[in-house]
């Protein structure tokens, strides 16, 4: 069998389940105890799940929270047995699954990328000589010798995947803390990734980012409360999986009162409303090189709504390419706490976009992207002044004649 | 295999050497503090048993001491081998680490502290005048606790994750055995009917095998040691296939 293909074959996984108030003497003595001894229903964190992942492919999972995505992920790393079915995985497995809780807050950066390197089973000489190259990877060669109480959650991160990224392996396990780290990190991690492809490790990435399963993953799993949903090109079951979350928004939007100008709930507003975008004012560059600012006023209908995730993007309106988008958590920016009224600005320095007109989409979601609260479907318009010109851009250029 | 075994190996030696410093790090006495903690000890029981009650045991202060330490690893080592999967979760979540080596690593931390507590054993020793070569067969002795150690450690270190209980249970059953084991006294002073309870307890021929190397004092019966050995190896191989059994729930479980 060829070295890092993974096999899943009609895999479930029940977990035991206690009755409510556990196996103390008073729960005990409060029923019969062999009824409180007895375990009661198992729950099924994954049920009949198959997958069949080649060398060198990359299978994204995506699903909601508590879908199954890390037990999968678990079971194939070989923590804890399935209940029934089998799983093959053949050669070494390397997995990012939590946020370096194997590291000691106590002890450096140094030290703690040692102990992580003997911990993937590495020896104690080669795990030294490994350290230069993590610290490099991570780039915390500036704090290697501080404590990792010190380190922000980017930077245990760094320090997990740069130790990983030095390992030999044929098979990566990737659960979603990958989002914790920035931009930067996070792309340098996929290129690695890829590299890693290149030279046939098989890669699974459980992963909420759905535009980047779309981009990265050959093939992507679907799981919905620990079935299989859809599986196949991972294009094709992002967008389903999508189609379905608009569905599911769609029809936990409250029915349309009549007022909201043009805004319609149930046509281009859904979500939730359990907090609203209440206005959203757009200052429109005056030409293609001018900057262009966003400001949503956000208002809260219910208590406990925290880090809510604010994104915006623009659409051209002849054919709604989608020429941008952002949001808030992509740019590590947290909301804090929504305890009541809230504006949030997006400033785009330099907005670059051919002359015409764009649509803009504004949504407000949960801090876990699961839950639409309120999202406006291309329901402001800017127009960008000027000759009109080919293409979506007009970035500043500069052309030179170099003498030969 | 010879690899993996030196893989285990590494285990062990680095996560207990990290465990050690990260313990001992940003504290002004650093590793002085497992020493500190054993010298107090002995002088709690010097003082009560030679000054309040007077056993009348010559060297006193030397004769509890081998004690302490001996039992003071027992005792740390297994109170801290019963909770070894439970505190290290992070560890047993990691897809390539040998389980295992938990209760091992629990062990050694312990008897690291033991070690750095030796030099000051071998001084006392010394200033009563008695530090002989014989003194060195108290490797094979460690090593025959060790054995018991590790068998106890897996036994109750699986056992609990299944029931958290375990834990407070060992907690009381060390307390107990603390008094039964000759720590600050000596069998002889026990009423001759009740000295086979003592024996029952495997510490009970180590401490006074340890004595009798570092004090003179009267060696245990050499089928009391081979007893003892083969209980501890017992202990061992029973612990292993025990844990081997629970293992695979563990995930699951913590």
């Amino acid at each position: 069998m060829t070295s890092g293909a993974i096999q899943l074959r009609s895999v479930f996984k029940a977990y035991p389940r206690w009755p409510a108030g556990g196996r103390t003497i008073h729960a005990i003595a409060a029923r019969r105890a062999p009824l409180a001894l007895r375990r009661t229903e198992p729950v099924y964190a994954l049920s009949d799940v198959s997958l069949d992942v080649g060398r060198g492919e990359m299978v994204g999972i995506i699903g909601a929270n508590g879908a199954g995505k890390s037990t999968l992920l678990r079971l194939v790393a070989g923590l804890g047995q399935p209940t029934r079915g089998g799983i093959d995985v053949h050669g070494r497995v390397a997995a990012v699954l939590g946020l370096g809780q194997t590291l000691d807050p106590q002890l450096t950066g140094r030290e703690n990328a040692v102990t992580a390197a003997v911990v993937a089973g590495t020896g104690r000489r080669g795990a030294r000589s490994l350290v230069p190259g993590a610290l490099a990877f991570a780039e915390l060669e500036h704090v290697a010798d501080a404590p990792v109480r010190t380190y922000s959650d980017g930077m245990r991160l760094r320090l997990a995947f740069g130790v990983i990224a030095q390992l030999e392996f044929d098979a990566l396990l990737l659960d979603e803390v990958l989002a914790v780290g920035d931009l930067a990190f996070q792309s340098r991690c996929m290129a690695h990734v890829q590299e890693r492809r290149a030279s046939g490790v098989t890669v699974l990435f459980a992963s909420h980012d759905l535009s980047q399963v779309a981009a990265v993953c050959d093939r992507a799993l679907w799981l919905s409360e620990g079935a299989a949903n859809a599986s196949g090109q991972a294009g094709e079951v992002v967008a389903a999986y999508q189609e379905q979350a608009r569905a599911k928004a769609l029809e936990r939007t409250p029915p349309p009162t009549g007022d909201g100008g043009e805004l319609r709930l149930r046509d281009n507003r859904v979500g939730t409303q359990e907090a609203t975008i209440d206005r959203v004012s757009v200052a429109a560059p005056a030409e293609p090189g001018a900057g262009m600012t966003i400001t949503v006023d956000l208002h809260p209908h219910r208590a406990g709504i925290v880090d809510p995730i604010v994104a915006v993007a623009v659409h051209r309106e002849s054919d709604g390419v989608t020429c941008f988008e952002t949001a808030t958590r992509d740019e590590g920016v947290r909301a804090g706490p929504l305890s009541g009224p809230l504006t949030v600005q997006l400033g785009i320095e330099r907005l670059d976009l051919a002359p015409g007109s764009y649509r803009i989409d504004v949504g407000l979601y949960r801090n876990d992207w699961d839950e639409v609260y309120d999202f406006h479907w291309r329901a402001y318009r800017i127009e960008v002044p000027g000759p009109p010109v080919t293409g979506l851009l007009v970035p500043p250029v500069t052309w030179r004649v170099l003498p030969g | 295999m010879s690899l993996r075994m030196g893989h285990l190996r590494d285990v062990v030696v680095h996560i207990s050497l990290s465990e050690v410093a990260a313990a001992h790090r940003f504290t002004v006495l650093g590793a002085l503090w497992p020493l500190a903690r054993q010298l107090a000890q002995l002088g709690v029981l010097v003082f009560v048993f030679s000054s309040v009650v007077d056993l009348g045991i010559p060297d006193y202060p030397s004769f509890v001491f081998v004690g302490l330490l001996v039992w003071g690893w027992f005792a740390s080592g297994i109170a801290a081998a019963t909770g070894a999967v439970l505190d290290r979760r992070h560890l047993v979540f990691q897809p390539a680490f040998p389980d295992t080596m938990l209760p091992l690593i629990a062990i050694t931390v312990a008897l690291i502290d033991l070690l750095l507590a030796l030099p000051v054993l071998l001084v006392i020793v010394t200033v009563s005048g008695d530090l002989r070569p014989a003194v060195l067969i108290a490797v094979p002795l460690l090593g025959i606790q060790a054995l018991l150690m590790v068998g106890l450690g897996w036994l109750c270190c699986a056992a609990a994750v299944y029931l958290r209980d375990v834990r407070n249970i060992v907690g009381v059953g060390l307390l107990l055995l603390f008094y039964m084991t000759p720590v600050f006294y000596e069998v002889g002073r026990a009423p001759e009917a009740a000295r086979w309870v003592l024996y029952l307890n495997p510490m009970t021929t180590l401490v006074e095998a340890h004595r009798a190397i570092f004090l003179r004092q009267p060696a245990p019966s050499a089928l009391a040691l081979v007893l003892v050995t083969a209980a501890s190896l017992l202990t061992a191989v029973v612990g292993l296939l025990v844990f081997r059994r629970l293992q695979p729930g563990f995930v699951d479980e913590l």
